[in-house]
């Protein structure tokens, strides 16, 4: 499967979900997603283009622009193209679908990017701390604002 | 010192009164007082400084090392020092590796139920002095002021022969009665 | 998981300290009996903060973090956060250093398997074994310990190339331990074979079917048990990896067993592509000549972007998702674990068989907590 096809067959599905894809290198894909389409488009995905290997979810914090990204690495087990596919979200009151009915493995990611910055998956089986401790919840430490992190080693060296 | 004692003393004879009638319980603790005055204590000092059991529980890198150091290779069975999988036949504590807020709970949970006497090894700089990441959010410095810890090994990870000269040195505050796992 | 608890049943908690483990984790079951209705992991008992500690690193200081992601396999975790930083930055790495990391990491691979597979002897009572593979597993160690001199954490790789050159006489040394080691694999694998208890303990137990472990995102030894050929450095060739011969190897049945006959075949694979390398290493030098990025600069700055890189782990599939803005650190690292949907797919595949059964599945899968909880 060729990136361009994949991206032409993508951005033909799904022509006012998918923004400003572009192909990176012939294994490599990037392509913004509405949130509220985030389910449909990987269902499509895994239906129609053999995206059936979901790499991990994360989420990106970008206090600039005053957002949060979610970032789905969708990759497949017969091609190798990886698809990094993700989706703008306010940072005041970050929600999105939650991806776990069409990739199993969605579950944890979601639940990590829940307690480390915050984004509500909507509809989720089982949303709650993974990695960190109940009393931590609610401190988001991923996220650049966060306090707890005195950084005191790297100074700003350039 | 002499105050302190007393006062268990105390303590224990009215505890004696809450005892199953019939079954003669002694709490005190003379003949125990008595024997570390004696040469006694140093017999049992050299016994408990030849089987000094660890518990095997890989928290980080050096778990790995510790792992290493009780195998086939470096075969620390020769000293008496036998890795354990339990906490209850275990002697030896080794912190091998970063506590964090979530697992220190359970790593004093681990402590309680060792048999004393006990002693602590911190191996490696994340259980010294948080090693890499002592400005993580999730970690706990300071392990020393919540253990009893007798020899601190530094390195990232420290290499096994570093471990086994821990334990030498830990054999030696045994010898010298100046270990802190147990009172005297 | 106590609510539905119905009669007959009870709950025991594997873990977070236990025999079977790695590494902390908690494993909640619910039995009944001897069978295990449910199942439920906790992690994150040594969750370190690493993503949230590389953003405040310089890309050279990172690089002592990431050993630290999965200290099994340090020098795989290197590849890849050298591999992003060597993608958004363009840097070209000469053949020489791309032949020195090949060779590295796949004996970091041998020592991975090896390990990993003596714990599994142990989890199912079969603890010689631990002591024949930590015995093997110490010469990899030395040969590895000669190149970068150390044991475990390496921090052997820099941007562009590597930190020290192979030693003299480094192909006569390893050699002789290559051979040997080919013939303690034929070993174990007739010990193997051969052990009754071994295979009632290990045939037929936690069977994964191709279409599972597709569903459950498992990638490495354990889906290329069930049959399926994915392997990144056939899939997504980096470093050297498409100019060497080796074939990705793979098995039918999809039990512990298969995994560890994968385990052992792909140890012989490595060491055919060590050898392959030896006989190939071409000279020159071991770091880009003419290059902005210098072999000592503490301080560089990476252009603006993003990359996804991914490299074969001895456990599967590990990539890392870098975005930089700019400056000399970067802004977000995402590392993906292959442990992470691994454990992930523990509990539905211990559902419905039996406690004993736990550990040899679980320990089948070769697992590393740390790189889970990072």
């Amino acid at each position: 499967m060729d990136a361009r096809t994949i991206i032409q067959s993508l951005t033909g599905a799904f022509s006012e979900a998918i923004s400003e894809a572009e192909v990176e290198s012939p294994v490599r894909i990037r392509a913004y997603v509405d949130g509220s389409f985030a389910k449909e488009v990987c269902q499509y995905l895994k239906d129609s283009l053999q995206f059936d290997h979901l790499c991990s979810v994360c989420g990106v914090d970008y206090p600039k622009r005053n957002e949060l990204e979610v970032v789905y690495h969708i990759a497949s087990y017969d091609h190798p193209v990886v698809l990094t596919l993700k989706a703008r979200l306010p940072r005041d009151s970050p929600e999105i679908e939650s991806i776990v009915p069409v990739y199993w493995n969605a579950n944890w990611y979601e639940r990590e990017t829940y307690e480390l910055y915050g984004i509500m998956f909507k509809n989720h089986p089982n949303l709650k701390p993974l990695v960190l401790p109940e009393e931590m919840l609610g401190e988001w430490p991923l996220r650049k604002d966060y306090e707890g992190f005195p950084n005191r080693t790297a100074r700003n060296l350039v | 010192m002499g105050e302190v004692k007393a006062k268990k003393t105390n303590e224990s004879k009215a505890n004696q009164e809450e005892e199953i009638p019939g079954v003669i319980t002694t709490t005190t603790s003379a003949i125990h007082n008595f024997l570390k005055k004696t040469k006694a204590q140093d017999l049992i000092n050299w016994g408990r400084k030849n089987s000094l059991w660890f518990m095997t529980q890989p928290m980080g890198c050096c778990g790995v090392e510790m792992i290493a150091t009780g195998c086939a290779h470096y075969d620390t069975d020769r000293f008496g020092i036998i890795p354990r999988n339990s906490p209850r036949h275990a002697d030896v504590m080794i912190i091998s590796g970063y506590v964090t807020k979530k697992y220190l709970p359970a790593l004093k949970r681990l402590w309680e139920q060792m048999p004393a006497p006990k002693w602590v090894i911190c191996m490696g700089d994340c259980s010294i002095s948080g090693g890499p990441f002592y400005e993580s959010y999730s970690t706990v410095q300071n392990i020393d002021e919540l253990f009893p810890i007798d020899v601190f090994i530094p390195g990232c990870p420290p290499r096994p022969e570093a471990l086994i000269q821990g334990f030498v040195e830990l054999q030696n505050k045994i010898i010298a009665k100046k270990d802190r796992g147990t009172e005297y | 998981m106590e609510e539905m608890l119905g009669s007959n049943e009870m709950i025991v908690h594997l873990g977070p300290q236990h025999p079977m483990q790695p590494g902390p984790f908690r494993l909640n079951l619910r039995l009944k009996g001897e069978t295990v209705m449910d199942a439920e992991v906790e992690l994150g008992f040594i969750h370190k903060g690493i993503e949230k500690i590389l953003e405040n690193k310089t890309y050279l200081q990172g690089i002592t973090i990431v050993d630290r992601i999965c200290y099994l396999v340090a020098l795989t975790n290197e590849e890849c956060f050298v591999g992003c930083v060597e993608k958004l930055a363009g840097i070209e790495v000469p053949e020489r250093a791309q032949y020195i990391r090949v060779i590295v990491e796949e004996l970091s691979r041998l020592q991975s398997h090896l390990l990993g597979m003596g714990e599994y002897g142990e989890f199912i009572g079969f603890v010689s074994m631990f002591m024949y593979t930590i015995k093997e597993r110490e010469d990899i160690l030395t040969l590895i310990d000669m190149v970068t001199g150390a044991r475990v954490t390496h921090t052997f790789l820099k941007f562009g190339g590597v930190r020290d050159d192979l030693p003299e006489g480094f192909k006569e040394k390893a050699l002789p331990v290559l051979n040997n080691l080919k013939r303690v694999i034929d070993d174990y694998e007739e010990m193997f074979n051969t052990d009754r208890i071994y295979r009632e303990r290990a045939e037929g137990v936690g069977i994964l079917t191709a279409d599972v472990a597709k569903s459950l995102g498992v990638s490495g030894p354990a889906l290329r048990a069930t049959g399926v050929p994915f392997d990144i450095r056939k899939n997504e060739p980096y470093l050297v990896y498409k100019d060497l011969d080796f074939k990705v190897c793979t098995d039918t049945a999809g039990d512990c067993a298969a995994r560890v006959r994968v385990r052992l075949n792909e140890m012989r694979e490595s060491i055919y592509i060590i050898e392959q390398c030896l006989d190939r290493i071409p000279g020159g030098p071991i770091f880009p000549v003419n290059s902005p990025y210098g072999r000592r600069t503490p301080v560089m700055r990476v252009p603006a972007g993003e990359v996804f890189h991914r490299v074969e782990d001895p456990r599967g599939e590990m990539g890392m998702y870098m975005v930089s803005d700019g400056t000399d650190k970067p802004h977000r690292v995402k590392v993906r674990g292959p442990y992470f949907p691994t454990l992930q797919a523990l509990p539905p595949l211990i559902k419905g068989t039996t406690v004993a059964d736990v550990a040899a599945i679980s320990g089948s899968m070769d697992g590393c907590t740390s790189e889970a909880d990072r």
